[in-house]
């Protein structure tokens, strides 16, 4: 059964095409993320589904319900603004209550519900401070709480960690994480943060220039990446233009690679740092630059013309290359990726 | 006062005196009494008060209007109208007379004089009652003459002296029924050429023209400037009220009585009565003499009442009967007076002032040289200062003094007002100029 | 998982409403702001504006040509825009200063030069000039002094520099408020970094701050211009009849419809402001710094040194002791007796204070009813506009606010005349007199005549408030109308409240419009008695102790609503800084 359902919407913004003919589903229950860079459009289609603006074509569902022209504050999804949008002359039982007025709910129960709503987030001892008042951290719960009490069928986040502190990051997108599967809500996630969208998504859409990339589970698009956006985008890949022939020979100027599966033809090798084995003693690499990372040592490396960048495991028996010696370069076969 | 009686709603409405005030009678009389004035409260209220106590059933409202806003107003509200008019101007009530807006009476009061000055005090068909009289003439500070060692005036004349240079003030005609009066009065005792030459070398001598008719006495109170042209009541009242200031009528002066009418259709016609009897009573006459009000009765016996020096204009003869006033020719020309002034003095001021500056220092320098040149140069100077470019008759002529008035379809149409004025303009800029080069010439002339 | 491949799904028809992101709400509120507008401000306007072309039969534009061939409109328009562009120079000189001062310093009483500041503003025109006169007239107070102590005179209220003297200490308020409004928003970073890369002084005040905060500036000095241009009662009372205004008026009211060189000019007026203050707004487009950074805190306060401390405080004593002048002119005159030729009244006394306390009550009360009604009428309008402007797409919505705005360069004359022209023949029922001069039309009068300021302030405190506030509304179930009752306009209560007390406080002492439309004593508001009691000739006391107390009076409510307007802030703050 799908929680979202998005069909071939597009949207101009001043005539600037915004989105083009997106498709997915969003699975009920499930959390999803929209990964992009900045301007590739997945802010916009989430404020879609959650009605600000209306397609310029394509049809927006969510559950059974064609919501695609129904008005924001018909459509029951929910949705935590980046900057948390707490209205500042409210108190945070207000801010959390006013949705729940909006229903037309009982004083009683609101009351309550407030309580449960705050209590899930851990700040019903702040229910009457005003949001100056909080942190960060806090205020992003308040918003959470604001957004849940209503029981929308669909939670919406945008980039909602993006104020926070590195520390507190990681803390919250567990928290968040934790409580989605709690809730069983089916949520979607916006970011540019890969290692955000990797930690806590089921799956993930990949954006750029207003089309979908690619959609699949974090370690589908980290190992087989369909194209070369979303190599790059997710992690460091090399990539290396060249041909693949028919008996699986890849090659390119300066180098060359047996064994590759796929068909003949012009093709982009692509592999990740860690799929490369650096050998003491000379050979077709020389070392332009290192960085000890403390578990890892990142190479950059030329080959021939190409510039590669590679992992390298440390401890304390591991050779360490000094910058301009020239090196021997492996590539796994089995782990490189054909890209066209 | 002349009469600026068509002048429709909006001109009038912009207008902006303030009036206030009013009384309402007793007895079997009706519960209100709604009066339309040009008077400021300062003088209705004490009359209201007084009436409302005689009359206690009767409730008084004031509608201050400028007396051109109250003529329209009257006009605009014949379904509804209010009970009475109250103000100054003659000519006024003769349009509301004429537009037949007011209703007849004939009052019970005795002992009321027929004429003041050269006009009946009432209207001899009974439609308006003259209550007060009013004359024009010359207010001072004492304190700003002591100070600047200037002569008392007694006369237009005086005002022309060189000494009152930049001590005098006046406001626009166009701005102020009492002042236009007062222009058209000099004008008609003086002859159109002579009046003009009069004004314009006292015009010389002015600080500044107020648009307001209070500015002028307001200026004198304060001491901005020494020497005021004004209305009685605006220099007897301020001197009643304490202040430095001292109020004289030329002999050219004139005499009109401000009156008080009830509306066609008042629906408290008998409170109107009753507040036009109190008016001519001994009691409403002696208000008249309030410090704060100070126009001269009609009640011809109130003046045994008054203090030392209250001008009394049926005794003193000479008071306001030398001019006797041609309304017809007034009418004619009225916008077209106000215009030629404005062009001639108010909006050249500077450029006048300058020139008669010149012509006083070139006076004096003559004098001392006894140069012929000078004197020819000097004449000619103020030849040019005293001119203005409309001669009487074409003043009277509808198709110049039309241009002025409002459009009708029974008039001919004249030419157009902006082309007059330009011409006037220049012609003023032109004349200024010259008697300023000339007068500078003839002071250096040996 | 690869790319979904997708065909182009049908092109949806949005309707005209989800085009122009509106509702019917939206489409409601503009429909009373374009009714009102248009009964109120392009008929009436309009209604004078159409003399100018007519000749009685056709269209024509001969009074035009008779303008322009005219020596004395020629001369009039020059003097006007001279005044006008001098006016806002002296003002500059004098806003400039204090709002640096008061920003940049850790300054006492930097309060009380804000409040003082905004005093100047709720003197009636003409009180202030008449006060004015006593002070600095030929024989007022100072030259007085002069000529005892030093045998001369200075000739301050004299000509077309007099009008730029009391004009420009009239107006100056306007440049300090929005120029410090600017200076205020501009982000601390900003100036750290100009100085971290070396500018400091009067390089890092006139390459950095000043610009930064032009915004404000412009906004500031384009209202002065207009309202400097548009001004009748100063050179009127100064005498001054060569310039445009004056002599709208002079023809207006006293030669009548025979001459539509009146309405020519009026028509002129009402173009130029309307020019001046569009392209005030056209040079501002893109520029407006102070708003892309927001919460910038401001600048940094720092302590003055001695010299400066002594440089500082010497200058605020003497721009408030100018800008004061008036008020302590009206005071004098309040408690004088007599007061003729003199440095100071003869004798001081309180009747005149007894006499309007007796007499004076109602003129208060209507005050209060009528400018409060306006201003409540602008606030409304105001907060309509600003949200149809900025959060909705409907067309014509920049019109609504581009015709409300252009208002500040309508003078007051001219609406009273359009007022009276297409109202007075409207009859009210039950014999209630003509439409135009029922005592409600001077509230809405007020209404249009201030609805400028209130909207400006709604639209600044609108842009201030971040989008998303109303989406989370939106989002949580709110239709536009709750949003905007529950959300919006808590939000923007400050800015409302501002707006409100703006218009207000210069309805209280409008004069020209009321003039026109006023009929009767009992429904005429202050300003009219203080006009009616000036007018007296036994002397102007009462009048100035009714304009002292109109003067407390809106200094009070301007006070007490900063006061609400600072907690309210405080409330939702932290550390001083807005969210």
């Amino acid at each position: 059964m799908t929680g979202v359902s998005i069909d071939r919407v597009s949207f101009d913004y001043g005539g600037a095409p915004i989105l083009d003919a997106v498709s997915l589903d969003v699975a009920k229950g499930e959390f999803f993320a929209f990964l992009g860079p900045s301007g590739s459009g997945k802010t916009t289609l989430l404020r879609l589904v959650a009605g600000f603006g209306i397609p310029t074509a394509g049809t927006i569902r969510v559950g059974d319900r064609d919501v695609t022209s129904v008005p924001p504050w018909k459509r029951n999804v929910g949705m935590v603004f980046q900057s948390y949008a707490l209205w500042p002359h409210m108190t945070v039982a207000g801010n959390v209550a006013f949705g729940l007025e909006q229903r037309g709910m009982a004083r009683a129960d609101i009351a309550a519900k407030v309580r449960a709503g705050l209590d899930l987030v851990g700040l019903s001892h702040l229910a009457d401070r005003r949001p100056a008042q909080l942190s960060g951290g806090q205020q992003q719960r308040v918003a959470l709480a604001r957004t849940l009490v209503i029981e929308p069928e669909v939670l919406l986040l945008d980039e909602p960690l993006s104020n926070l502190d590195a520390k507190l990051r990681v803390e919250m997108r567990q928290e968040i994480a934790a409580l989605q599967r709690k809730l069983g809500l089916t949520t979607i996630y916006v970011t540019h943060d890969q290692e955000e969208a990797n930690a806590v998504a089921d799956r993930i859409a990949v954006l750029d220039g207003g089309k979908i990339q690619q959609i699949g589970a974090p370690i589908d698009l980290y190992d087989r990446p369909a194209n070369r956006f979303v190599a790059a985008f997710l992690g460091t890949a090399n990539m290396i233009e060249g041909s693949l022939a028919a008996g699986g020979r890849f090659a390119a100027e300066g180098f060359a690679l047996d064994g590759v599966s796929g068909a003949a033809g012009p093709a982009c090798l692509s592999f990740r740092p860690q799929d490369v084995s650096l050998a003491a003693g000379g050979g077709a690499g020389r070392i332009l630059h290192r960085e000890f990372l403390g578990g890892t040592i990142r190479y950059a490396v030329a080959l021939g013309p190409h510039r590669i960048v590679v992992d390298t495991v440390h401890h304390r028996e591991a050779p360490v290359f000094a910058p301009g010696s020239q090196v021997g370069v492996t590539v796994d076969p089995g782990r490189v990726v054909v890209l066209r | 006062m002349p009469r600026n009686t068509r002048r429709q709603i909006l001109a009038a409405a912009a207008l902006v005196p303030l009036l206030a005030a009013a009384p309402a009678f007793a007895q079997t009389l009706e519960e209100k009494l709604v009066i339309v004035t040009s008077f400021s409260r300062d003088v209705t209220g004490p009359f209201v008060e007084a009436f409302q106590k005689k009359h206690p059933g009767t409730k008084v409202e004031i509608q201050s209007r400028s007396t051109t806003a109250g003529v329209s107003f009257i006009r605009e509200t014949r379904s509804n109208p209010p009970d009475m008019f109250w103000a100054s101007a003659p000519d006024a009530f003769e349009v509301l007379k004429k537009g037949n807006l007011l209703q007849k009476y004939t009052p019970a009061a005795t002992g009321i004089a027929q004429r003041v000055g050269p006009s009946p005090v009432n209207d001899p068909e009974g439609f308006y009652f003259g209550f007060a009289a009013s004359g024009y003439g010359i207010m001072y500070n004492t304190r700003y003459m002591r100070a600047n060692n200037l002569p008392v005036p007694k006369e237009w004349d005086d005002l022309k002296k060189p000494a009152y240079f930049g001590h005098v003030g006046i406001s626009a005609p166009s701005r102020s029924g009492t002042t236009h009066l007062t222009v058209e009065t000099i004008l008609q005792g003086e002859g159109w050429n002579k009046g003009w030459a009069t004004m314009l070398e006292i015009a010389g001598n002015f600080a500044s023209v107020s648009d307001r008719s209070f500015g002028v006495p307001d200026a004198v109170n304060s001491g901005q400037y020494g020497v005021g042209i004004v209305i009685d009541f605006f220099g007897l009242s301020a001197k009643a009220s304490g202040f430095p200031v001292e109020f004289v009528y030329p002999t050219i002066t004139t005499m009109v009585p401000a009156n008080i009418g009830i509306v066609a259709g008042s629906r408290n016609a008998n409170a109107a009565r009753a507040f036009v009897e109190f008016l001519l009573s001994e009691e409403g006459q002696t208000i008249l003499l309030d410090p704060k009000i100070q126009r001269l009765p009609v009640r011809t016996a109130i003046y045994d009442k008054a203090p030392a020096g209250y001008p009394n204009p049926f005794k003193d003869t000479s008071l306001g009967s030398r001019v006797t006033f041609d309304n017809d020719a007034s009418e004619t020309r009225y916008e077209l007076l106000n215009s030629l002034f404005d062009r001639m003095i108010t909006f050249r001021l500077k450029e006048l002032t300058e020139a008669w500056k010149a012509i006083h220092a070139a006076t004096a320098a003559v004098e001392r040289s006894k140069s012929a040149e000078g004197g020819r140069l000097l004449a000619e100077a103020r030849r040019l200062a005293t001119t203005v470019p409309v001669t009487e008759a074409q003043a009277k002529d509808p198709q110049i003094a039309g241009a002025f008035q409002e459009k009708k379809p029974d008039r001919p149409v004249a030419a157009r007002q902006a082309e007059f004025e330009e011409q006037w303009d220049a012609f003023a800029r032109r004349n200024y100029a010259e008697a300023k080069t000339l007068a500078e010439r003839a002071a250096a002339a040996r | 998982m690869t790319a979904v491949l997708a065909t182009s799904a049908p092109v949806r028809r949005a309707s005209l409403l989800a085009r122009w992101r509106a509702t019917p709400f939206h489409l409601v509120c503009a429909g009373i702001v374009a009714a009102f507008l248009v009964a109120f401000l392009v008929v009436p306007v309009g209604s004078v504006v159409f003399i100018a072309f007519w000749d009685g039969q056709s269209f024509t534009l001969v009074h035009f040509a008779d303008f322009f061939r005219t020596s004395i409109m020629i001369e009039s328009t020059w003097n006007s825009i001279y005044v006008a562009v001098m006016t806002v120079a002296f003002a500059t000189l004098l806003a400039v200063p204090l709002a640096y001062i008061t920003v940049r310093f850790r300054f006492r009483g930097a309060a009380l030069i804000q409040t003082l500041g905004v005093i100047p503003l709720v003197m009636p025109p003409f009180v202030g000039a008449v006060a004015m006169q006593l002070v600095y007239g030929r024989n007022g107070s100072i030259n007085l002094l002069l000529m005892d102590w030093f045998g001369f005179r200075l000739p301050f209220m004299e000509g077309l520099n007099g009008v730029i003297f009391v004009e420009g200490l009239h107006y100056f308020p306007f440049i300090l408020l929005n120029l410090s409004a600017s200076l205020a928003n501009i982000d601390s970073a900003m100036e750290e970094s100009a100085q971290n890369l070396g500018a400091s002084g009067w390089r890092l005040f006139s390459r950095i701050v000043f610009p930064l905060a032009m915004p404000g500036y412009i906004a500031g000095a384009a209202l002065v211009f207009a309202k400097v241009f548009d001004d009748l009662a100063t050179p009127l009372l100064l005498n001054v009849t060569n310039m445009l205004a004056p002599q709208a008026y002079l023809r207006v009211t006293s030669v009548g419809l025979a001459d539509p060189m009146g309405y020519v000019i009026s028509t002129i007026l009402v173009v130029l402001s309307v020019v001046a203050v569009w392209l005030s707004m056209l040079s501002l487009r893109n520029r407006d710094f102070a708003t892309q950074q927001r919460g910038g805190g401001g600048l940094a306060k720092r302590d003055l040194g001695r010299a400066e401390s002594v440089a500082a405080y010497g200058f605020v004593a003497f721009a408030l002791l100018l800008a004061l002048s008036p008020h302590i002119g009206i005071l004098l005159l309040s408690f004088g007796t007599i007061w003729s030729f003199s440095v100071l009244p003869d004798a001081f006394t309180l009747a005149h204070y007894s006499t309007i306390f007796r007499d004076a009550g109602g003129f208060m009360a209507n005050t209060v009813l009528y400018c409060g009604i306006a201003a409540l009428i602008d606030v409304v309008l105001g907060t309509m506009i600003a949200y149809i402007a900025m959060r909705t797409g409907l067309p014509g919505r920049n019109i609504l606010d581009q015709v409300a705005m252009a208002a500040v360069a309508v003078p007051g004359l001219v609406l009273g005349i359009g007022i009276l022209r297409t109202y007075f023949s409207v009859e009210l029922p039950f014999g209630g007199g003509s439409l135009a001069t029922f005592w409600l039309m001077l509230a809405i009068a007020y209404s249009v005549r201030r609805l400028p300021y209130a909207l400006r302030s709604c639209t600044a405190a609108l842009q201030q408030l971040h989008h998303s506030l109303e989406e989370a509304a939106e989002n949580l179930g709110a239709s536009k109308a709750s949003t905007l009752t529950r959300i919006v306009v808590p939000l923007m209560a400050g800015g409302i409240l501002a707006g409100f007390v703006t218009s207000f406080a210069t309805a209280a002492v409008e004069l020209s419009a009321t003039l026109l439309l006023v009929t009767r004593d009992a429904t005429a508001p202050l300003s009219y008695g203080i006009y009616v009691y000036m007018q007296s000739p036994a002397g102007r006391g009462p009048g100035a102790a009714l304009g002292v107390v109109a003067v407390v009076v809106v200094a009070v409510a301007t006070w007490l609503s900063y006061r609400v307007a600072e907690q309210d802030r405080a409330k939702r703050t932290r550390n001083g800084m807005a969210i």
